[in-house]
């Protein structure tokens, strides 16, 4: 599934003369060519959009977009608030996610195949959900987590309603991004460096902090960078829960100024251009990281067998401790999730309630007209933007990472630039876009797929910029050197050595396409609906049971699709093969 | 090499201006004035009445065959609306696009600024029809339903159909029979300090309960200081649906400003929220239907307007809501004020600005 790239291009079939050849550009040049253009050419819609929306009014350029989003007396606490929940969120994300991804791919920790699909059930359930279900949690005046502590340590321990409690759920809900990223990493890295540093004489502790740490580091950075961008715009965690104390962050802005009528694209523009800039540093940085030298590639022309390390005695305990987390974290919002799917309406939860449950909720899904439709739809966009997004991304981080090419940088910060992109912009730039277009795109499937593409871009360039760091360049060089073209080194060497990358970044991207809501609603035809418009009418109607039931079949089919893509996976990847 | 780079910038740069054709994507692409598309002839039915007019509306419509909806309203609500047409018209297919007003209102312009004629009929909140209507992308309308329409549901370009209710709700378990909110100055007792949500974009129920307390003959800073106090007892919430799940969980005590379809609902459902008796007077905002002047097909648009103003009414009432024809009965005469429209609309930034200055703490009311 994953080697499938953009066309193929014969490389046997050239038979013409010298001076012809000369003339026609090499298949490499090509398809690199190709694969620049589309990346330049999703990404420079949105922006130029944004852009024009920013600088221009109908009196030609102005910055006054600028002073409205930045003059304001609060903007400083809204960028104090924003940084804090953001540097939180991602520190607890990265903490979370590299520890579950070392325990599973370097030790004999139990319960491996359950562990890999509840590390990424948070990613599945609807960021509204989860939020949700964290307030029935761990609401200082309902939350059942403070219910059952209360006779130890008084009433309202827990208060999900602060900063604290923004950044746990919000690094919680996005730790899954950080977990697939580092597996990746960790499956491509040569466990023999650190059996030598054992060895040697180094505790386990050190090995980890001395070796694993700084071999994993082009992950850990690209980790950081999407993180604390991803939490800069999170929306749905500060307006539940920060709102109601009257915490204000950055997206608040952006949300106040297009509320209203006229929406203020200039001053949404100038706060998406002080996020675009932030971005932009980062992707440099983690470039200028990744590339000093080839510190990460230990993907080499030496074969390894990645074996996990024994835990011994302290088997049981980790697998105590992760037991413990998984209820924690995945098993209670679940199970408040089923909870609720099974009620009329939310109650805490008494003998009395136990009795009056039903499966209403379920079937009111079944008796949906557009259901079936909706899940076909985000099937087919889901798996189809998840493929063209890692098929050609693969092939534009040989650019970025490999090939000689100046100002190949700015590939890979375009592929970037939709992250910073608000998803009701981009949904207007591309109905602007295809409004205008000769071929009819506008009111079909297409436009929903070029948004995902457009959307998800970024998190398909770091996950295989990521591995591509990992893998050596001398195994592409003795390919050259035993005669084979670039296409075939490329398809038959570089792919499934970033197989495990590509795989990651698959995954995510189809998770998360299954909740895209914000360029969708505005992109969607009568017939084109996807599940995240059925959540989103749910939700607008109040019909949190309905939710909850739809929450809970989505996580159950997409665990689904995730095993069966991960047992595929398995086959083509590091694992095996060696 | 670097030439490759330069073509590949220079490429994609062109690729995009060709694209947009240069233009400016500003203002959710929409220029005032004209629609941008074809117009449709609606005046040979305008005239017509009774019998006669749904006759030949019906004929018409049949052979257009389709009809196409944008519209707000909630999907159980369109829902049962589409089978209720469907069982009447089932030779004219009802296709629905279906968004909050904030994303029908831009897909609207943006789609008139390429000439394109998506939609027929738009069914949606009054501040955006009246933006609609002042762009004039639509056909006023004529027909025997405007008489059962109260003078307040009468607007130039387009027609309530129904009307949102603000009033506050509250959970019966905190809020015990007797101390629940009498009056809307209530809201402002210290005694429901923690307890009250405000929702953060109920700038025009904001604006309403203002003008109403203005026109009793409060001055500014009594009312400032009122909203002040509300603001303080106040936690904020985003939504009205969440609004009214967190109230019947128990994690807000009193709502001050739900819509009160969705907490009739949850009663009926057996959750521990109420809303009667009703504060008076009750603030309402109308939701509208307009015709599209660029509609494909008009005559199924006027037919289906003629229908929601008439057999289409009766399905909002049985879900809860406010039918626009029979806003009296509905009410069963409890006082309401509503809100001033054109006002909300005009003066849009003042009050929104206002009410978000008020949630968060930092200044005066307006």
């Amino acid at each position: 599934m994953m080697t499938t790239a953009s066309p193929a291009v014969g490389t046997d079939t050239v038979a013409a003369s010298a001076w012809w050849r000369r003339w026609l550009p090499t298949p490499k040049m090509l398809i690199l060519g190709v694969v620049g253009l589309v990346i330049g050419y999703l990404a420079l819609v949105p922006l130029y959009y944004l852009l024009w929306g920013t600088f221009f009014d109908a009196d030609g350029v102005s910055v006054a977009g600028f002073e409205r989003a930045y003059g304001n007396s609060q903007i400083f606490e809204l960028i104090g608030n924003s940084l804090w929940f953001a540097a939180g969120a991602a520190v607890l994300s990265l903490v979370v996610g590299t520890a579950l991804a070392y325990l599973n791919v370097r030790t004999d920790v139990p319960f491996k195949a359950l562990f890999f699909a509840a590390s990424i059930v948070p990613l599945i359930i609807p960021g509204i959900l989860y939020t949700i279900s964290w307030i029935l949690l761990a609401s200082p005046e309902i939350g059942l987590v403070n219910k059952l502590v209360e006779p130890v340590f008084g009433s309202g321990t827990f208060d999900v309603f602060t900063i604290w409690g923004m950044i746990w759920v919000e690094g919680l809900h996005l730790s899954p991004i950080v977990f697939l990223l580092m597996v990746a990493a960790f499956r491509s890295m040569d466990p023999s460096l650190e059996e030598s540093a054992l060895m040697s004489g180094a505790t386990r502790w050190q090995v980890f902090r001395k070796v694993t740490v700084p071999l994993a580091r082009p992950a850990i950075v690209a980790s950081i960078l999407i993180m604390v961008v991803r939490s800069l715009e999170s929306f749905e965690v500060p307006a539940l829960l920060g709102l109601q104390n009257g915490i204000y962050v950055f997206t608040s802005r952006i949300y106040f100024v297009l509320r209203s009528y006229p929406p203020d694209f200039a001053a949404a523009g100038a706060l998406a251009v002080g996020l675009l800039i932030l971005a932009i540093i980062g992707v440099a940085l983690s470039n200028i990281v990744g590339r000093s030298g080839k510190n990460y590639q230990t993907v080499t022309g030496k074969g390894f067998r990645p074996r996990p390390m024994e835990l011994g005695k302290w088997r049981s305990v980790v697998g105590a401790g992760i037991i413990l987390y998984f209820i924690l974290t995945v098993i209670a919002p679940l199970v408040v999730l089923l909870y609720t799917s099974l009620l009329k309406y939310y109650t805490a939860p008494t003998l009395n309630v136990f009795k009056t449950m039903t499966l209403e909720n379920y079937r009111e899904l079944i008796g949906m007209s557009k259901a079936v439709t909706a899940l076909r739809n985000s099937l087919i966009l889901g798996i189809g933007s998840a493929t063209l997004v890692m098929a050609f991304m693969a092939i534009a981080a040989w650019f970025v990472v490999r090939s000689r090419v100046r100002g190949r940088q700015v590939v890979d910060q375009l592929a970037f630039v939709p992250l910073v992109i608000p998803g009701l912009v981009l949904g207007l730039a591309l109905s602007f876009v295809y409004l205008r277009s000769p071929i009819p795109i506008y009111g079909t499937l297409f436009i929903l797929l070029i948004a995902y593409c457009t959307r998800y871009m970024p998190y398909g360039m770091r996950y295989a910029v990521t591995s591509m760091h990992q893998i050596s360049s001398e195994l592409e060089e003795s390919a050259h050197v035993s005669g084979a073209s670039w296409w075939q080194t490329f398809r038959r060497v570089i792919v499934p050595l970033l197989a495990p990358g590509l795989l990651a970044g698959w995954v995510y991207i189809l998770v998360v396409s299954f909740r895209e809501l914000s360029s969708s609603i505005l992109l969607y035809s009568p017939g084109n609906e996807v599940l995240s418009i059925l959540i989103f009418e749910q939700f607008e109607d109040g019909e949190f049971t309905v939710l909850s039931a739809l929450g809970v079949v989505m996580v159950l089919t997409l665990i689904l699709l995730v095993s069966i893509a991960y047992k595929l996976g398995a086959k083509v990847g590091l694992n095996r093969t060696n | 090499m670097n030439a490759f780079k330069a073509g590949l910038v220079v490429a994609s740069a062109a690729a995009l201006l060709a694209a947009c054709g240069g233009g400016p994507p500003t203002e959710g692409g929409g220029a005032a004035g004209e629609p941008n598309a074809k117009t449709a002839d609606y005046s040979q039915w305008l005239e017509l009445t009774g019998k006669e007019r749904h006759d030949v509306l019906v004929t018409a419509a049949e052979k257009e065959g389709k009809l196409s909806l944008y519209t707000s309203l909630s999907a159980e609500v369109v829902d049962e609306l589409a089978d209720a047409w469907e069982e009447t018209y089932e030779d004219i297919d009802l296709e629905i696009y279906r968004a909050s007003g904030e994303e029908v209102l831009p897909r609207i312009l943006q789609e008139n600024a390429a000439g394109y004629g998506g939609a027929d009929v738009v069914e949606t909140n009054a501040t955006e029809m009246e933006v609609l209507g002042n762009k004039g992308l639509l056909q006023p309308y004529q027909g025997d339903a405007l008489q059962r329409v109260p003078a307040e549901g009468k607007f130039g370009t387009w027609t309530a159909t129904r009307f949102n209710v603000f009033a506050p709700s509250w959970n019966t378990d905190i809020v015990k029979q007797g101390d629940e909110p009498k009056t809307w100055e209530d809201l402002a007792d210290p005694a429901y300090k923690g307890k009250l949500a405000l929702e953060i974009d109920d700038y025009d129920w904001y604006m309403g309960l203002h003008d109403y307390w203005r026109a009793e003959g409060k001055s500014e800073e009594e009312i400032d200081k009122l909203f002040q106090a509300m603001a303080a007892n106040a936690k904020k919430v985003k939504g009205h649906s969440v609004m009214a799940e967190m109230t019947s969980s128990g994690q807000f005590g009193v709502a001050a400003s739900n819509y009160t379809y969705i907490v009739e609902e949850l009663k009926a459902d057996g959750a521990p929220i109420e809303l009667e008796p009703l504060v008076s007077p009750v603030i309402l905002r109308p939701n509208g239907a307009g015709l599209m002047k660029t509609a494909q097909h008009p005559a199924a648009a006027l037919l289906f307007k003629d229908w929601l103003l008439d057999d289409g009414q009766q399905v909002l009432q049985e879900l809860n809501m406010t039918p626009s024809t029979d806003l009296e009965g509905d009410l069963g005469g409890t006082d309401h004020v509503m809100l001033d429209v054109e006002k909300v609309v005009a003066e849009n930034e003042k009050w929104s600005k206002g009410y978000e200055q008020l949630l968060s703490g930092s200044a005066g009311t307006n």
